[in-house]
C-alpha cells in the first residue's frame, strides 16, 4: 500500500525536516507551523520542481488545521510571507531569475491550490498578474526560462485568472502579441511559445485539434 | 510651568509601557490563543517566547491579530486580507440560513394568526428589522469572535449544553442579525463576556473562580464578620486569619477559636 505522504515528494529535504512535514499534514497544531511555512517556501524557491507540488502540501496543511482547531495560522504566515518575498521580487529576480521563476510557479500554485469556499483567494489575483506582466516585459521574453515559465502558468490557471480580472488579462495579452509582432532578438522557440499561449487563449482556454496536431504531434511522433 | 507638562507626558507614558512590559496581564492566560493566532498549549512558557521574541506581551493585542496595526495596513495584509474575504462569505451565508430559519418560524404563527385573530406574532416582524449591513455584521462577528476566542467561552460550552441553558444565569450569544444600536449592541456584548468569565480557568495564586456559585449574598456576609475580630488584642488574632466557613453557619470560625482561647486564659 503506497504511503501518501510519498506523492508530495520530501525526499529532498533531510529527514527531521521530513518528519516535521509529515506530522504538519496529520496533526497541525502540535507543530510551529510558522516555521513549517517558511521551509516549505524556502524549498519552493529553490526548487521548481517542488514548487509545482507545494501548492498541494500547502491545501492539504490548511484543511487538516482549519478541521483540527479552526485555526489559520499556517495559511496567514504562509501569505504573508509570499507578500514580503512579492515586495521584493524586482530585486530577487535581479539575483537570480531561477529563484524569481521558481517564486512565480509557487505562488501560482498556490492560487491554483488554496481556494476558499471553492474561490480563488481574491487577495492573489492581482499579484499573479503583477508576476505576469513582468514576465511579458521585453527584457525578460528574452529569457526562454522566463517565458516558459509564463506560458506553463497560463496553461494551468489563465481561464481562473481571466475569470477573476479579465481587463488584466486583455492587457497581459496586448503585451504578448507586442512581444510576438515586434520584438527583435527573440528565439524561435520563445515564438512558438507566444504563439501557441496566443491561439490558447483566442480558443477558450484551449487548443483546437489542428492547433494541437500543429504544436505538439511532433513531441508524439 | 511649560516645561513641565512634557516631562509628566514622557512619565506617563514611559510608565505605562513599563506597565505592559511588566508581564501577562490578568487574562492573558484566559485566552485560546497566543498573539500568532496559534494554540496555547503551553501558556506561560508561551508569554515568555512572546515577551523575548516581539517585545510585548501576548495579551497586548486581541487574540487573532497578528499585532498592533492600523487598518490600512490590516487590510493589505495578504493573511488578513484573505480571512475578512472568508469571513464576509461566511456572513452571508448565515444570514441566508436566518432568514429561512425566521420564514420556517413564521408558517405555523400566521396560520395561528388566521384563525384565532390575535396580534401580530414577532416572528414576522424579524425579517422587517434584519440587520443586513455588511460592515456592521462584520463587526459584529468580530466582537463575537473574540468573545467565543476564549477559554472560559470552551470550558462553558462544555459543561453547559445548549438544551440545558437557563436564560439570565447562563450567557446567550447576542443576534448579531437582529437590529440595535451601536450601544446597545456593544453594552449586550460587554454583559456577555462579563457573564462569560464566570468560566474563566483558575489563576495560579490558587483563586479557584468557582463555576458553580458565582459570589453569592453568603460569602459576602461571612467575610464582614470576619472584619471586627480583627481589631481584637492577642496573638490569636494574628494567626488565625481567614478561616473558611465550610457548613455555612454563618458564625466565623475563627471567632469561636478566640473564645475558647480567651476562655482557657481566664481560667
Amino acid at each position: 500500500m503506497e504511503n501518501s505522504t510519498d506523492e508530495y515528494r520530501f525526499q529532498s529535504f533531510d529527514p527531521d525536516t521530513q518528519m516535521l512535514l509529515k506530522t504538519a499534514l496529520k496533526d497541525p497544531s502540535s507543530v510551529d507551523l510558522e516555521k513549517v511555512s517558511n521551509i516549505i517556501v524556502d524549498q519552493s524557491l529553490k526548487d521548481q520542481v517542488f514548487s509545482k507540488e507545494a501548492g498541494r502540501i500547502c491545501y492539504t496543511i490548511v484543511q487538516a488545521e482549519a478541521k483540527q482547531s479552526d485555526g489559520n495560522v499556517f495559511r496567514r504566515n504562509l501569505l504573508n510571507r509570499l507578500q514580503r518575498e512579492f515586495k521584493d521580487r524586482e530585486d530577487m529576480r535581479a539575483r537570480s531569475i531561477h529563484e524569481w521563476v521558481c517564486y512565480v510557479t509557487f505562488i501560482c500554485n498556490i492560487f491554483d491550490y488554496l481556494k476558499v469556499n471553492n474561490m480563488p483567494m481574491v487577495a492573489l489575483v492581482h499579484p499573479v498578474y503583477d508576476c505576469m506582466m513582468r514576465l511579458a516585459q521585453p527584457d525578460a521574453l528574452k529569457n526562454e526560462e522566463e517565458v516558459d515559465c509564463l506560458v506553463l502558468q497560463l496553461h494551468r490557471i489563465g481561464e481562473q485568472l481571466e475569470k477573476a480580472n479579465s481587463q488584466r488579462m486583455d492587457q497581459l495579452f496586448f503585451l504578448l502579441r507586442d512581444g510576438f509582432l515586434l520584438q527583435e532578438g527573440l528565439t524561435s522557440m520563445t515564438r512558438l511559445l507566444l504563439l501557441e499561449i496566443l491561439e490558447f487563449r483566442a480558443g477558450g482556454w484551449m487548443l483546437s485539434s489542428t492547433a494541437n496536431k500543429y504544436y505538439y504531434s511532433e513531441i508524439s511522433d | 510651568m511649560s516645561t513641565r507638562t512634557p516631562d509628566r507626558r514622557t512619565d506617563a507614558t514611559s510608565s505605562r509601557r513599563e506597565h505592559t512590559r511588566s508581564g501577562p496581564s490578568r487574562w492573558s492566560h484566559c485566552r485560546k490563543r497566543g498573539v500568532d493566532g496559534s494554540m496555547r498549549t503551553d501558556e506561560h512558557e508561551r508569554t515568555d517566547e512572546h515577551e523575548r521574541t516581539e517585545g510585548r506581551h501576548s495579551s497586548f493585542t486581541t487574540p487573532e491579530s497578528s499585532g498592533p496595526v492600523s487598518r490600512c495596513a490590516a487590510s493589505s495584509d495578504w493573511g488578513s486580507q484573505v480571512e475578512d474575504n472568508e469571513m464576509r462569505r461566511d456572513l452571508h451565508r448565515d444570514l441566508q440560513r436566518y432568514r429561512r430559519r425566521i420564514l420556517a418560524a413564521d408558517g405555523p404563527h400566521r396560520e395561528r394568526k388566521a384563525s384565532s385573530g390575535s396580534s401580530g406574532s414577532c416572528d414576522s416582524k424579524e425579517e422587517e428589522s434584519l440587520e443586513t449591513d455588511e460592515g456592521v455584521l462584520l463587526r459584529r462577528q468580530k466582537q463575537i469572535s473574540y468573545g467565543k476566542n476564549t477559554l472560559a467561552y470552551d470550558r462553558y460550552i462544555r459543561e453547559v449544553p445548549k438544551h440545558l441553558r437557563q436564560p439570565g444565569i447562563h450567557p446567550k450569544t447576542p443576534n448579531k442579525f437582529r437590529k440595535y444600536s451601536r450601544r446597545s449592541w456593544d453594552q449586550q456584548i460587554k454583559l456577555w463576556r462579563v457573564k462569560l468569565h464566570a468560566w474563566d480557568p483558575p489563576t495560579d495564586n490558587g483563586t479557584q473562580e468557582d463555576n458553580e456559585e458565582q459570589l453569592d449574598l453568603g460569602d459576602i456576609m461571612d467575610i464582614e464578620l470576619d472584619f471586627p475580630t480583627l481589631a481584637e488584642p492577642g496573638p490569636q488574632a494574628a494567626h488565625a486569619g481567614v478561616m473558611e466557613d465550610p457548613e455555612g453557619t454563618g458564625t466565623p470560625v475563627k471567632v469561636q477559636r478566640m473564645d475558647a482561647a480567651a476562655a482557657s486564659d481566664v481560667v
